[in-house]
């Protein structure tokens, strides 16, 4: 992968430069030009997610992963990862650790540890949401699997059409209405209606689902609130700050958000409300341009979505197919009867070649997935022990002691 | 039990009257989905009727007629006889059938099926001949004893369970029809058996369907059982040192139990739903359900969810109170919830490893990473010396699960990540654990108040460290598992340590050099040294010498008692470490001693000035003891105030003080004192007697103002 290649590359001049350059005094010059260097990287880093398509810039190396879709999330995680390491090696790298310790670091680092413990609730309440998603695979997987059997029987129609109805359901889509009903609660705990894939509704009696669904994502926990206060205090240095360390704190900050906030709208996650209008990336500099196209492109997503319906469910590219499919698919399933015509059939089989594509994408891609959101996690809380070892250090060599 | 309707059949073939819509195999009972098939049935059942005779010509032509063919003629004919009272004219004799006999009729078409799985053509003739009123009655049947209990389960129970013969014949039925359903197999039978196909594989359905709901609401009613002696007790002492050894017995005292009624009933249904390749539905079902079930009894731990964002910013107090709780969910779950989960899929899905680890683990692992998320949580939550213990606690549980836990999981490949995330919080939690211990450090160092501790008595800082210390040597095996296992990692991990490392040995000689050094004896050694350095220069504070030697002397003595009351400290510091501490102790002493009365003694000393030629100098006389009172009633009025808690050691400064002054007091009485005149004179200088002394020697140290 270029992006590592490249990485690898970049924190090794940091690290050379700095064990080369032992006075503090006079590199100045020097630090500007890593600022550079890591703005430079980050807007490249996140060009490379705008797919050739859609973007005038006609880099043909970067394989062109569908927006949105569980490749391209997974690609978006890969440039945090980089710029996450960048961003670690210009702050604390080599570096006297007292420089951290001093204003307005000493301001800034605080702030930016409240962001990422808020990012770290984030990955775990969208991990919690992937698990959902899976739920919901394994209705569209029993579905897709029934309808593809020749000739089709009405048992078949059933299954598929119970098996859709649940999955519907679960993704907060009330199939008599065709509309959306509280998403949120039901993608929160995606197991209920999601589970019972045999399962008629009405013979739910729901004993001990309050109690259970304490597990997973804390109930009055909010997704969406999450973003507002990470973004709230977020304020561009200003003047003599903005060449100095505040600058990469700040762009790392933007970058957490953004990419927390893409994460929370293309996956099912509790209590997504406003999240559209909840977060901004600045436009007037110049590192975040891609960023800002990105946010606008999502942000339009969402608010198309969130017109359709009380609330959106994750814009995933998956998703979205996997509902579109699910949806049409159940009302061929439920006006089947025997024997079907077969260009009816036809139509229906290409939708179901659709479906189990897009299931086995889901098979392939959502584990992974995970498993790359939780090396997010670790990432973010080593890096802040990291610093905050850093910080002690700092503490303990400025005590009179030393 | 209160219900038993009285239309709830007894066997299938007693259909009752009640509920005509099962009189007929012609007519079925209404259902939503049967609507569709009413026309076609009718036919088929017309047809039916007229092919009771060509049928024996039929099974002629089969190359390979079932052996059951013949039997099933005759067998037919005395059932339909015997059946007779219960049978209802108008269909006809055969419209009522006996269960028995549609299932011999139907396990006769299934080993002709597979017989002539390559005779496509045969298997069609025979398929639409006479072995088509078998198949449509064993449909039927199944059809409308799903209705029946459908019906009479519409809102509160079901009436599965009530009459075992029934459910255990329904099941036969339909294990009946999953076999002709996937025997049928459509691509081989072609376009003439499709009809019967498609209700053979709606039927299925809807008795798959019908399955998946009992599944359900049994699962819903699977509860533990309750025993009157609770199991819940404490774990003895002894075992959580020894995880592994005594799990196995343990935890089969431990599971929940679960009615077995219930289990027996799970165990069927989800042996048909998986025989019916309906495994993926019956999978999810229970596993919801379960989740459930789980959630709910951990709920009972009084652990809840909590956002990482939440736990950073709770008082230490209550943190203090989840992180109990979540020690008791982590446990309880290793040892209690998780068995009985594994025990209660092996009574359900008997003997199907796959479907057990799978089902396991889709139950488990959301717990497992809510779990190991709090344990993150608290590892990155602001550092406090406070907070050291309960860490242990968490690290202790964590590290003493994890066999546990790992026994469970098996070699199941999905646990991978699981597995890792365990050892990864456990490694934050001791990394964390590592450096709250070693900031104790900076507790020591940063306590520089100008204060002094009125009459040298115990310095505060001292209790704590020591009392801290000593709390500490309780958890000395976790704690030294710790820093063997977690300092390192800390090291690999950040450039800035290296100095940390060398700064620990440069303490250590202040433990027996012949012991092999741990990190963590190293870091308590450090620690006692910087409590001395800052004793010592705490005691410079004082003005005088003897207090600040007093003071010395009362911290020294209480740590040295703290360190031998210990068997853990005692063994880290060392018998070289306890000589030296005990020499500085006397070195103390002595220094008091000298600031203290060497100048009282002095007045007491026959030297120059007091003799001239062998006589006594009177004027100097009366100078010396007008001294030497003055100076020994300055003393007890102070150093009364002083304070030696000790009281051993208070004796012993009192007995070494008397045996220096005393002896000397008493002589020098003795050969000056007939100098006075008696009276008056002796009066005036001759203040004490030599016991008087002693009386006034006992008054020091004791922190009391004398009246």
């Amino acid at each position: 992968m270029p992006a590592t290649e490249y990485q690898g590359s970049f924190l090794s001049r940091i690290s050379i430069r700095r064990n080369q350059v032992v006075s503090m005094d006079g590199n100045h010059e020097q630090e500007l030009e890593e600022l550079e260097i890591f703005q430079k990287n980050i807007s490249e880093r996140f060009s490379d997610l705008i797919s050739d398509d859609s973007s005038s810039s006609s880099n043909s190396a970067s394989s062109s992963e569908p927006f949105l879709s569980i490749a391209w999330v997974r690609k978006l995680l890969d440039v945090f990862l980089c710029c996450e390491a960048e961003f670690k090696a210009v702050l604390i790298m080599g570096r006297d650790p007292s420089l951290i310790s001093k204003p307005p670091l000493d301001r800034l680092i605080p702030e930016l540890f409240d962001r990422a413990v808020k990012a770290l609730d984030i990955c775990n309440a969208v991990m919690h949401g992937i698990d959902s998603v899976r739920q919901c695979q394994k209705l569209a997987e029993i579905a897709a699997a029934s309808l593809e059997q020749r000739p089709l029987g009405e048992g078949q129609a059933r299954r598929a059409k119970k098996a859709l109805a649940g999955l519907l359901s679960a993704m907060g889509i009330d199939e008599t209405s065709g509309g959306h009903k509280s998403a949120e609660r039901s993608w929160s705990f995606g197991r209920r209606g999601g589970g019972g894939g045999g399962v008629s509704v009405t013979k739910d009696r729901g004993s001990g689902q309050s109690r259970a669904s304490t597990w997973g994502v804390p109930k009055n926990w909010s997704a969406a609130k999450q973003i507002q206060v990470m973004s709230a205090n977020l304020v561009a240095p200003r003047g003599a700050e903005a060449s100095g360390l505040a600058m990469p704190v700040y762009i790392m900050s933007i970058v957490t958000v953004f990419v927390m906030w893409a994460l929370i709208a293309a996956i099912p996650c509790q209590e997504r409300t406003g999240l559209a209008t909840h977060f901004q990336v600045p436009r007037q500099l110049g590192w975040a341009q891609s960023m800002v196209w990105l946010h606008e492109k999502i942000g339009e997503e969402l608010k198309k979505k969130e017109k359709k319906g009380a609330s959106p469910v994750g814009l995933l590219e998956e998703i979205q197919k996997m509902e579109k499919l699910g949806q049409s698919l159940l009302e061929f399933s439920d006006g089947f009867q025997y024997p079907v015509p077969e260009e009816k059939l036809d139509e229906a089989a290409a939708q179901v070649a659709d479906l189990t594509e897009t299931c086995r994408r889901m098979e392939d891609g959502l584990v992974p997935l995970q498993h790359q959101i939780r090396e997010v996690f670790h990432r973010i809380v080593r890096s802040r022990t990291e610093v905050l070892d850093v910080l002690d250090h700092a503490g303990k060599s400025s005590a009179p002691s030393v | 039990m209160e219900k038993a309707p009285p239309e709830e059949p007894s066997s299938f073939s007693s259909k009752d009257d009640s509920d005509p819509s099962l009189a007929g195999t012609a007519d079925p009972p209404e259902s939503p989905m049967a609507e569709t098939k009413k026309e076609e049935e009718d036919e088929t059942s017309t047809v039916l009727e007229k092919s009771i005779e060509p049928e024996k010509e039929e099974t002629n032509e089969a190359e390979n007629p079932p052996a059951e063919d013949g039997a099933d003629g005759e067998e037919k004919e005395e059932e339909e006889g015997e059946g007779e009272g219960e049978g209802r004219g108008s269909d006809g004799d055969d419209a009522v059938h006996s269960f028995g006999k549609v299932i011999e009729d139907i396990d006769g078409v299934l080993s002709f099926l597979a017989a002539a799985n390559a005779e496509v053509e045969t298997a069609t003739a025979v398929l639409e001949g006479h072995q088509k009123r078998s198949v449509q009655r064993l449909l039927d049947l199944v059809q409308a004893r799903a209705l029946n209990y459908i019906v009479d389960s519409q809102e509160a129970k079901s009436v599965w369970g009530q009459c075992p013969d029934d459910d255990s014949s329904f099941l036969q039925a339909v294990a009946r029809v999953s076999k002709l359903n996937s025997s049928l197999d459509p691509s081989k039978w072609g376009e003439r058996s499709g009809d019967l196909i498609n209700r053979v594989g709606s039927i299925h359905h809807q008795a798959m369907a019908f399955l998946a709901d009992e599944f359900r609401s049994l699962l819903e009613d699977c509860k533990p059982i309750i025993t009157s002696d609770e199991d819940n007790a404490d774990v003895p002492p002894e075992q959580e040192d020894h995880p592994d050894h005594q799990i196995t017995d343990k935890d089969s005292d431990r599971a929940l139990r679960y009615p077995h009624e219930i289990v027996s009933n799970l165990s069927k249904i989800a042996r048909e739903m998986m025989a019916g390749n309906y495994e993926t539905e019956c999978c999810q079902v229970y596993v919801l359900m379960r989740q459930i079930s789980i959630g709910e009894q951990l709920f009972m731990t009084g652990f809840e969810g909590i956002s990482i964002d939440d736990v950073q910013k709770m008082p230490w107090e209550t943190l203090q109170h989840e992180i109990t709780k979540w020690v008791e969910a982590l446990k309880q779950s290793a040892r209690v919830f998780f068995p009985s989960e594994i025990k209660l899929i092996d009574g359900v899905f008997e003997g199907n490893s796959e479907t057990s680890a799978y089902l396991f683990h889709g139950l488990t692992i959301g717990f497992m990473v809510q779990l190991i998320n709090f344990a993150e949580a608290v590892a990155i939550s602001k550092r406090a010396p406070e907070k050291l213990f309960k860490f242990l606690d968490m690290y202790e549980a964590m590290r003493d699960m994890e066999p546990v836990l790992n026994g469970l999981f098996g070699e199941y490949d999905e646990y991978e990540f699981i597995k890792l995330e365990m050892v990864t919080a456990r490694s934050r939690l001791g990394e964390s654990t590592v450096s709250i211990f070693c900031d104790l450090e900076n507790s020591v160092r940063s306590d520089t108040g100008k204060n002094v501790v009125p009459g040298g008595a115990i310095h505060p800082l001292t209790r704590y460290i020591m009392n801290y210390l000593e709390l500490t040597c309780e958890y000395k095996e976790t704690l030294e598992q710790v820093f063997r296992d977690h300092l390192k990692i800390e090291r690999a991990d950040s450039n800035n340590r290296s100095e940390f490392q060398g700064s620990g040995e440069g303490y250590g000689n202040y433990a027996d050099p012949s012991e092999n050094h741990s990190q963590f004896s190293i870091q308590i050694g450090k620690i006692m040294a910087l409590l001395d350095t800052n004793l010592e220069a705490k005691s410079k504070l004082y003005r005088d010498t003897a207090l600040s030697s007093i003071f010395m002397m009362n911290n020294g003595r209480y740590i040295l008692q703290k360190v031998k009351g210990s068997r853990e400290i005692n063994e880290l510091m060392g018998d070289n470490w306890r000589r030296k501490k005990s020499s500085d102790l006397r070195h103390c002493h002595k220094t008091y001693q000298r600031e203290t009365w060497n100048k009282v003694l002095g007045c007491l000393r026959d030297d120059h000035g007091l003799t001239v030629n062998g006589k006594v100098v009177k004027p100097e006389l009366k100078e010396r003891f007008k001294s030497f009172n003055a100076m020994f009633d300055e003393i007890h009025r102070t150093q009364s105030l002083w304070v030696v808690c000790d009281e051993q050691l208070q004796s012993e400064l009192r007995v070494s003080i008397s045996a220096v002054v005393i002896p000397a007091y008493r002589s020098f009485l003795g050969r000056f004192s007939q100098t006075f005149t008696p009276g008056r004179q002796t009066e005036k200088y001759v203040k004490y007697q030599s016991e008087d002394l002693e009386t006034y020697i006992d008054d020091l140290f004791d922190g009391k103002k004398k009246p």
